[in-house]
């Protein structure tokens, strides 16, 4: 299933950046105490890889008994560790055994916690998240030279634009209102100053 | 007597107009952002630390603990109603409130969430109250050795004992404490993990941390979504309040909830989302009507939220008497006291006596002052689950931009939020928790800290961890920590007590 998959990625993923991160500890210098600078980065580096290759090895054991048991129809269920509960849908919902508490994503669009299924989040595009974080990044960047008014403004234009098209005047009224009214409250109400940029 | 002496005093400067007005305030901004959908405590605390910069350290605390549980409670009407929890700890709340509101009892439900919150809120309150100075005096004896152990406790309970897979978990509190460690070494004031960026050696922001795993993941994921099926609201205006049979229902799941949620409070590193779990397991089991549980039992509502509440209250006991939180928001309320110049634990009491005990003080009002705001205004905050998404994700997005400008004043500070925000996207993605993730970064310096002072004072020797007495009973307390959930785990998955529950 995907969410086996997903672990085996995290997992990879988690263990590279432990290896970076233990890497790094090397150029830290060297001192006498008992407990060197280095001690607990690279304690940490370690912990990461050892996570890392035990979810990835995790996901492929799972995967396998999952096939076995999908092989051997009826089968399911003998071990506590693979007591599913049945949900609705397409198959078995997640949780049980030895994951009763776990968030276990294992079938499609459900969640289980404690056991309990709730119904999972959807989940937006990709090409669409990576958009959404453009536009934030773009957001962060002209933050100071360009001023908190204009480019706030311009900010909440353009995310509830993308929404909300045909709204486009009360997405104006909206962006404009709330960056004034916020820049206002934080600047002379609460001292804290937000870069003026190319207005002031 | 000593102790009524000061919580009097507290009193006395708590109902000073402008500390109790901080008080509403902190509560009704708390059930506001709460109420607001896939906002829990943790963004809430997290994008409105910044509106506390600039004001007296206790206004400012007052302020955010009545935030804290003013979203616990608003939480819980945005589970009741649309079925969206903004945090874990609602989660269950969001299957039987939500029920109760489908067949016509909503206002039931929240009646019984909001009485529930109080009673168990209050007695958690009496709770911290009286035990907080036995625990100031016991921290007397307190060494290096157990605080390290306690803050490793505190990080290994927040594992074993969450809501999730524990590898998970466990990847999540190396990740905080891999970005806790970068950064200039306090001990020798060298460099660390910077990788080469001088920028980076005054460490990452606490709060920006913590806004960027928890505002930005959210808000993108909403904002890319883009519309799809709109939020069924659950309208409840004709509903009866509570009914007799349902005072006599809930008064049982009120006291056990309280009881257990305040518990597991106290534990370091477990927060109330487990006590909630429990709480809702425990009716489950005892319960006369167990074909109701999924169906809308209001013991289901009534307990769980009661244990969250309790929960709150446990869990501020190891966060003002020995300065260790024992979740992500009691980690985020000790960044707030931290960033005033406070340091809680035993020394507060004694020398900061007026300040923590007016904080505890406006617990107590802070918790009236919720019952009786919010049972009358429910319908004006329902409104708010009315606000447009583009709206309200755009606006968080700004308020934690600010934020983050508020603290660094830096074009890096921005950018740092938005490569975490990334990150917390990309571990949500994965099924990493993030909250893990912020309890360690806060407790890391303190863990590397107290580790170093044992070993110096012992010469390299780590025998102080079993040879002085109160080590010893934290290393058998950790023990029973690591062990206990997982014999409840194979309790609950052999009765299959919950593998029935389910929402479609």
């Amino acid at each position: 299933m995907t969410a086996h998959r997903t672990d085996l990625i995290t997992g990879g993923a988690i263990a590279v950046i432990g290896a970076v991160y233990y890497i790094a500890t090397f150029s830290i210098q060297e001192t006498a105490n008992i407990v060197t600078p280095r001690t607990f980065p690279a304690i940490v580096g370690i912990g990461l890889i050892v996570l890392g290759l035990f979810l990835a090895g995790q996901a492929v054991v799972r995967h396998r008994k999952d096939t076995l048991a999908e092989a051997a129809p009826g089968s399911a269920g003998s071990a506590p560790a693979t007591a599913h509960a049945v949900g609705d849908g397409d198959g078995a919902a997640a949780s049980a055994g030895e994951s009763s508490v776990e968030i276990a994503d294992r079938s499609s669009g459900q969640e289980g916690v404690g056991g309990i299924v709730l119904e999972a989040p959807p989940e937006p595009q990709v090409r669409k998240v990576v958009f959404q974080f453009a536009l934030f990044f773009v957001y962060l960047a002209i933050l100071i030279p360009v001023g908190f008014l204009l480019s706030t403004a311009a900010f909440l234009m353009g995310l509830t634009s993308i929404y909300a098209p045909e709204k486009w005047i009360r997405n104006l009224i909206f962006s404009v209102v709330f960056s004034v009214v916020v820049y206002a409250a934080f600047v002379f109400g609460l001292a804290v100053y937000l870069p003026v940029g190319i207005l002031g | 007597m000593d102790t009524l002496i000061d919580l009097g005093g507290g009193f006395a400067s708590a109902l000073e107009p402008v500390s109790l007005a901080f008080a509403l305030l902190g509560v009704l901004l708390g059930t506001v952002v709460g109420v607001l959908p896939g906002i829990g405590p943790i963004s809430a605390i997290a994008i409105l630390i910044p509106v506390s910069f600039g004001m007296e350290p206790v206004h400012g605390l007052i302020l955010l603990c009545g935030i804290y549980y003013g979203s616990m409670y608003g939480g819980s009407i945005t589970a009741t109603l649309i079925k969206t929890p903004g945090e874990v700890a609602s989660a269950v709340t969001a299957i039987e409130g939500y029920e109760m509101a489908r067949r016509g009892r909503g206002k039931a439900a929240l009646a019984t969430a909001a009485i529930g919150s109080f009673l168990a809120g209050t007695l958690a309150i009496i709770g911290l109250t009286f035990l907080s100075p036995v625990l100031v005096k016991l921290a007397n004896v307190f060494g290096a050795t157990e605080y390290f152990l306690l803050m490793a406790t505190a990080l290994l309970l927040a594992s074993t004992m969450s809501a999730g897979s524990r590898a998970k978990a466990l990847i999540s509190i190396f990740i905080g404490l891999a970005v806790g460690l970068i950064g200039l070494d306090f001990q020798t004031g060298l460099p660390r993990q910077t990788f080469g960026m001088d920028l980076l050696s005054d460490g990452i922001d606490f709060t920006i941390f913590a806004m960027a795993l928890f505002a930005i993941p959210e808000a993108i994921r909403n904002l890319a979504l883009g519309r799809g099926a709109k939020d069924e609201i659950q309208s409840f205006g004709n509903d009866k309040w509570m009914t007799k049979e349902d005072w006599q229902r809930s008064a049982g799941p009120w006291a056990r909830g309280s009881v257990v949620g305040f518990i597991i409070g106290i534990l370091p590193g477990v927060g109330p989302s487990l006590a909630s779990f429990m709480s809702y397991i425990m009716e489950k089991r005892i319960s006369k009507r167990k074909d109701e549980f999924g169906h809308g039992a209001i013991e289901g509502v009534a307990g769980p939220e009661a244990a969250n509440n309790a929960g709150v209250g446990g869990a501020m006991i190891p966060l003002f008497s020995l300065g260790i939180p024992g979740s992500a928001t009691t980690a985020l309320l000790l960044f707030v006291f931290t960033m005033y110049g406070l340091q809680p634990g035993p020394l507060i009491f004694r020398d900061e006596t007026g300040l923590i005990w007016t904080i505890i003080a406006s617990m107590y009002i802070g918790n009236i002052a919720l019952i009786i705001l919010n049972l009358p205004l429910v319908g004006v905050f329902v409104k708010l689950l009315k606000m447009p998404k583009e709206i309200l994700f755009s606006s968080i997005l700004v308020l934690v931009v600010i934020g983050a400008y508020a603290i660094e004043f830096s074009l890096f500070g921005l950018m740092m939020l938005g490569i975490f925000g990334v990150i917390g996207y990309l571990m949500e993605k994965g099924g990493i928790p993030l909250a893990p993730a912020i309890l360690a970064l806060v407790l890391v310096p303190l863990l590397e800290d107290n580790f170093r002072r044992m070993l110096q004072i012992s010469g390299g020797s780590f025998a102080p961890l079993v040879t002085r007495p109160v080590s010893l009973s934290i290393i058998i307390l950790m023990v029973l920590g690591i062990i206990g959930p997982i014999i409840f785990r194979w309790w609950v998955s052999r009765r299959k007590l919950l593998a029935d529950v389910t929402v479609s």
